[in-house]
């Protein structure tokens, strides 16, 4: 008999203590050949020249693509073995010749084209472009690194094929394996061994220790030095391989048992479905843990269905595995035979009806091995123990259904969840069954087929991980994630802030994506604007009081045949229900382009809606995220009909969520407008008090822009420069809204404003108008204006050079004044202004009840703002005596 | 030879998981398939058949078909509290399955 040896860090050696075992033909029941049996001296010798192996970096440490030039090497000796792997697969485990040339010719090439995928289109490193982090921007990639020693225990089934779906993907990816293969089929992966070795695979990196796992097991599960078991085998075992690997937190990818379903449907082919049904079940003797094993069939022709199986099973020729003309071999063992033999017997009891087989298979020169008929059983009840536990023989359950939801429902009534078949001449229905089923794995119209780029794997009891394809390399890596930020400074850290009294930010980034077009008639480079942003099919997006103004036709007409429609349903304060409403008309359109005209809520939706438009599903998708999306949006261009909330150059859109009762907004750069025509035609209309007040809630960008932590020189450039604007500007378009050139310039002043806190945010202002807009309905721009002089005395001290800087913008002449003093006088100022344009001064003037100011005070310091305020704002009780300032 | 050999904390389980079912027995043990590739032996409360060989330990009756228990030998049953469940070690003097001594059972109904 040939004589098998160990293969441990590179080299064929006996047992430790000697010991070996003969594995048996099961066609024969006689021995072949003589192994050496692997005792825990030789799994620890093992493990510790596979952890040599991975801490040298001999193999782990190599460029990818010098491993797989290796590998293709190794897949190469596989193909020169191919005869020899071929003889000793069938001897071993009973597979027929015709079967185990496929499997043996897999091995390799699943080797090759893993390992060539590996290195062409596996992503070992990916780039994270939206990181979802606001307050630490910076590069954010991922690589993908081995795990370190892995332990690959293989069943007898599939002796070769299921040792390559553990050895290809962890050595592709720089892991080192110890394979342990089953007692009964030890033979093919000890003669992998001598491929690899031949090949050049480094000592150490792949070893062969053939065993009893009853002996083995604890030591190669628990031991410290290994990092990762793949183990596929029996759920009770793997539950066991599991509860042993927590102990040291080891990966496990295990696939374990199952009780497929293979459905056939009342539109199914019969011959179709029938050759389904028993290729299913009886392909390798029922010895495949997908097996089709329940075969479900509907009333409506299940006599003659289990009719046609029994002739079909019986057609069936049983015969030595090496003879070219036999279907089936044997099964594996005696054991396995006996526990057949048992389940049967079992099945009989239960009541379920013996169409055909049940007994062993009579071999003519070959009465010493294992065959067992083909068997089917009928009237099978699903909750049998034939129904529900896994026979691993050549037995089928046929089971009758009524209708395509009692079909789902028995399938899915069992612990496993690892395939299944669906047999029906409309794949759409059969679509529609497969989805329904809960397993990883289901086939229409086909059984058992399998391929390196597709994953395998159970759902419920039938296991953990996946194997092959690309999931399955994920399996055998760790993902480790790189931060680098984009300052490395300590004082442009934010989060380093928690542990300072420093709160402010030094460095910035400054992005501009928004084209300005501003001026007189400048509508009409909206026709250019389409067209630079390739697109041709604009939809006009609106509220009913800008389109009765006549301005959404205005937009129309520049934009001719570009513009597909207007919608005109947009709302003040626009909820989720409004922008879907958007979105579905945009689809319908099919446009490509949305032209926001009107005030910051259209221009919010229009943002919303350009999201959605762009990466499909509805607005609450979205609503919430920041720094998430991470590829342009629909393009967006606005034609702003107010001056005030800049929102035609900002990253941000407030929508209401009526359910919840809040307002909630996306913060993304992705959503700034393209472009932003500010044409002063289109603000003339603007009431007074829609003017003042949109014109103050730019005044409050500007100053709490400049006076927040996030600050800089470029957003206090912007900032003061719209503060100057509004200030000889509004008393203009106060006392005359039709002076264009003044509302042109209250147009610049908001979208310069908007800028500014977009880079540097706003402060604890913009937190009390955000609660008092919410709670009791006050108009945003007049909020930020009564709250906004209050706000900058609570911060005199923390931003006194800022403020007095304010003040000169607002006209103050600040000569002899203390750097304070002229802040306060910046207060001052914004009051005076507010005064001099019949602004609203106080709470109690728009609404807000005094006994509410206390909630408001809660819900201010909760609002995220209040983090960029200049003066740290965390006492409720300081934000509730500025609220009383105010009221 | 015997067909079964029991301690005494495995033969105070199979009574008490007897009792809480209320069952006499017998308690057969057979051969299962717990999935992909490995049969073992399993404990499970049935009725006696008239093949079946009979023995009494304890006080608990014991049933094993001729043929489990010509595979099988004399079958040694330990008990192990497994995080509050209560499951059985089932080792045979011949050899069953690649991880006999490491795979547990629970007694079944």
């Amino acid at each position: 008999m040939d004589q098998y040896k160990l293969f441990i860090d590179g080299e064929f050696v006996d047992a430790a203590d000697g010991k070996t075992f003969d594995t048996i033909d099961p066609g024969t029941g006689l021995p072949f050949a003589t192994v050496a049996q692997a005792g825990n001296a030789d799994a620890e010798a093992a493990i510790a020249a596979a952890k040599r192996a991975f801490d040298s970096g001999v193999w782990s440490g190599l460029p990818m693509a010098e491993r797989v030039a290796k590998l293709q090497d190794f897949a190469d000796q596989i193909s020169q073995q191919g005869v020899r792997m071929v003889m000793t697969e069938c001897m071993d485990a009973g597979q027929i010749v015709g079967y185990a040339k496929i499997i043996v010719m897999w091995a390799s090439l699943l080797m090759r084209n893993l390992s060539t995928y590996a290195l062409t289109k596996f992503p070992m490193e990916e780039e994270i472009s939206a990181s979802g982090n606001a307050f630490s921007p910076g590069r954010e990639f991922i690589v993908r690194e081995p795990i370190g020693v892995c332990v690959g225990i293989v069943p007898w089934n599939f002796p070769t094929a299921l040792a390559m779906w553990k050895i290809a993907p962890a050595l592709i990816m720089g892991n080192t394996i110890v394979v342990k293969p089953a007692s009964n089929t030890p033979l093919t992966a000890l003669i992998l061994a001598e491929a690899a070795k031949a090949a050049g695979i480094p000592k150490g990196v792949f070893n062969v220790i053939p065993g009893p796992g009853g002996a083995l097991g604890k030591t190669i599960c628990t031991h410290p030095d290994v990092d990762k078991i793949a183990f596929t085998g029996s759920t009770e075992v793997g539950r066991e391989i599991m509860r042993m690997a927590s102990d040291t937190v080891k990966k496990v990818t295990l696939e374990l048992g199952g009780k497929s379903a293979n459905i056939i449907l009342d539109d199914a082919d019969m011959d179709l479905a029938v050759e389904g049904a028993c290729f299913g079940t009886f392909l390798h003797q029922g010895q495949i843990c997908e097996s089709g094993t329940r075969v479900l069939v509907p009333a409506k022709f299940y006599d003659e269905f289990v009719e046609r199986m029994k002739k079909r099973a019986e057609a069936i020729r049983i015969g030595y595995q090496l003879d070219a003309n036999s279907h089936m071999g044997p099964v594996v063992s005696k054991e396995q035979l006996a526990t057949v033999e048992h389940y049967v017997q079992l099945g009989k009891e239960e009541g379920a009806e013996l169409i055909t087989g049940g007994k062993r298979a009579a071999v003519p020169g070959m009465e010493g091995g294992y065959y067992y008929t083909p068997t089917i059983f009928a009237n099978v009840d699903n909750k049998m123990r034939v129904a529900q536990e896994e026979i691993f023989g050549p037995v089928v359950c046929v089971i009758k259904y009524n209708d395509d939801d009692e079909a789902v429902a028995i399938a899915n009534d069992s612990i496993y969840g690892l395939a299944g078949g669906v047999f029906s001449s409309s794949i759409a229905r059969a679509e529609g069954v497969a989805r329904r089923i809960r397993t990883g794995t289901m086939w229409i119209n086909n059984y058992h087929v399998f391929a390196e780029y597709c994953p395998f794997g159970g759902y419920k009891q039938s296991g953990v991980g996946r194997e092959l394809g690309k999931w399955g390399l994920e399996e055998y890596t760790q993902v480790k994630r790189i931060h680098v930020p984009a300052f490395s400074d300590r004082n442009t850290n934010f989060p380093f802030t928690m542990l300072t009294d420093n709160k402010k930010m030094e460095g910035f980034s400054y992005t501009c994506p928004t084209a300005i077009i501003a001026g007189h008639g400048s509508l009409s480079a909206i026709y250019k604007s389409v067209v630079e942003l390739g697109c041709k099919r604009a939809m006009i997006l609106t509220d009913p009081g800008v389109r009765a103004a006549g301005l959404a036709d205005l937009v129309k007409s520049a934009l001719v045949d570009f513009c597909v429609g207007i919608y005109d349903k947009i709302p003040q304060d626009p909820d989720l229900e409004s922008v879907d409403g958007a979105v579905e008309k945009a689809r319908e359109l099919q446009a490509d382009c949305i032209v926001s005209v009107g005030g910051g809520s259209v221009i919010d939706a229009g943002k919303t809606v350009c999201v959605a438009l762009k990466s499909g599903g509805k607005a609450n998708d979205y609503i919430n995220r920041w720094f998430a999306l991470d590829e342009p949006q629909t393009p967006h261009i606005v034609v702003p009909t107010t001056a005030g909330t800049g929102s035609e150059v900002t990253n941000a859109a407030v929508i209401t969520n009526k359910t919840a009762g809040r307002k909630l907004f996306i913060a993304d750069p992705r959503i700034t407008p393209n472009a932003a025509i500010l044409d002063p035609r289109f603000t003339l209309t603007l009431p007074k008090g829609m003017t003042v007040g949109s014109a103050m809630d730019a005044m409050t960008h500007a100053v709490e822009a400049m006076t927040s932590i996030m600050a800089n020189p470029i957003c206090d450039g912007q900032a003061l420069n719209a503060i100057r604007l509004i200030t000889e500007n509004l008393p203009l378009v106060a006392a005359d809204g039709s002076n264009e050139k003044a509302r042109l310039n209250m147009q610049i002043a908001a979208t310069t404003a908007g800028w500014a806190f977009t880079i540097a945010q706003v402060g604890l202002a913009h937190a009390m108008a955000h609660t008092v807009g919410t709670l009791h309905h006050v108009p945003h721009g007049a909020a930020c204006g009564i709250v906004l002089p209050h706000v900058m005395r609570f911060n005199v001290d923390h931003a006194a050079p800022k403020l007095a800087q304010v003040a000169q913008a607002l006209g103050v002449d600040t000569h002899g004044m203390s750097e304070r003093d002229a802040a306060l006088a910046a207060a001052d100022a914004v009051q005076a202004l507010m005064q001099k344009v019949g602004h609203p001064m106080r709470l109690r003037d728009v609404g807000v009840p005094e006994e509410g100011l206390g909630l408001c005070a809660f819900h201010a310091m909760a609002d995220s703002n209040v983090m960029f305020n200049a003066r740290p704002a965390g006492d409720p009780g300081e934000i509730m005596e500025l609220f009383k300032q105010a009221y | 030879m015997s067909l079964v050999k029991l301690d005494a904390t495995a033969s105070q389980a199979v009574e008490s998981l007897l009792s809480e079912k209320g069952s006499q027995g017998p308690v057969r043990i057979e051969l299962q398939f717990t999935g992909c590739c490995d049969p073992s032996l399993g404990l499970i409360v049935d009725t006696a058949r008239e093949s079946d060989l009979v023995e009494e330990v304890d006080g608990l009756t014991f049933v094993i078909d001729p043929q489990t228990h010509d595979l099988a030998g004399e079958v040694s049953i330990d008990y192990k509290d497994d995080n509050g469940r209560d499951v059985f070690i089932l080792t045979s003097a011949n050899t069953i399955g690649e991880w006999d001594g490491l795979i547990t059972c629970s007694l079944r109904t």
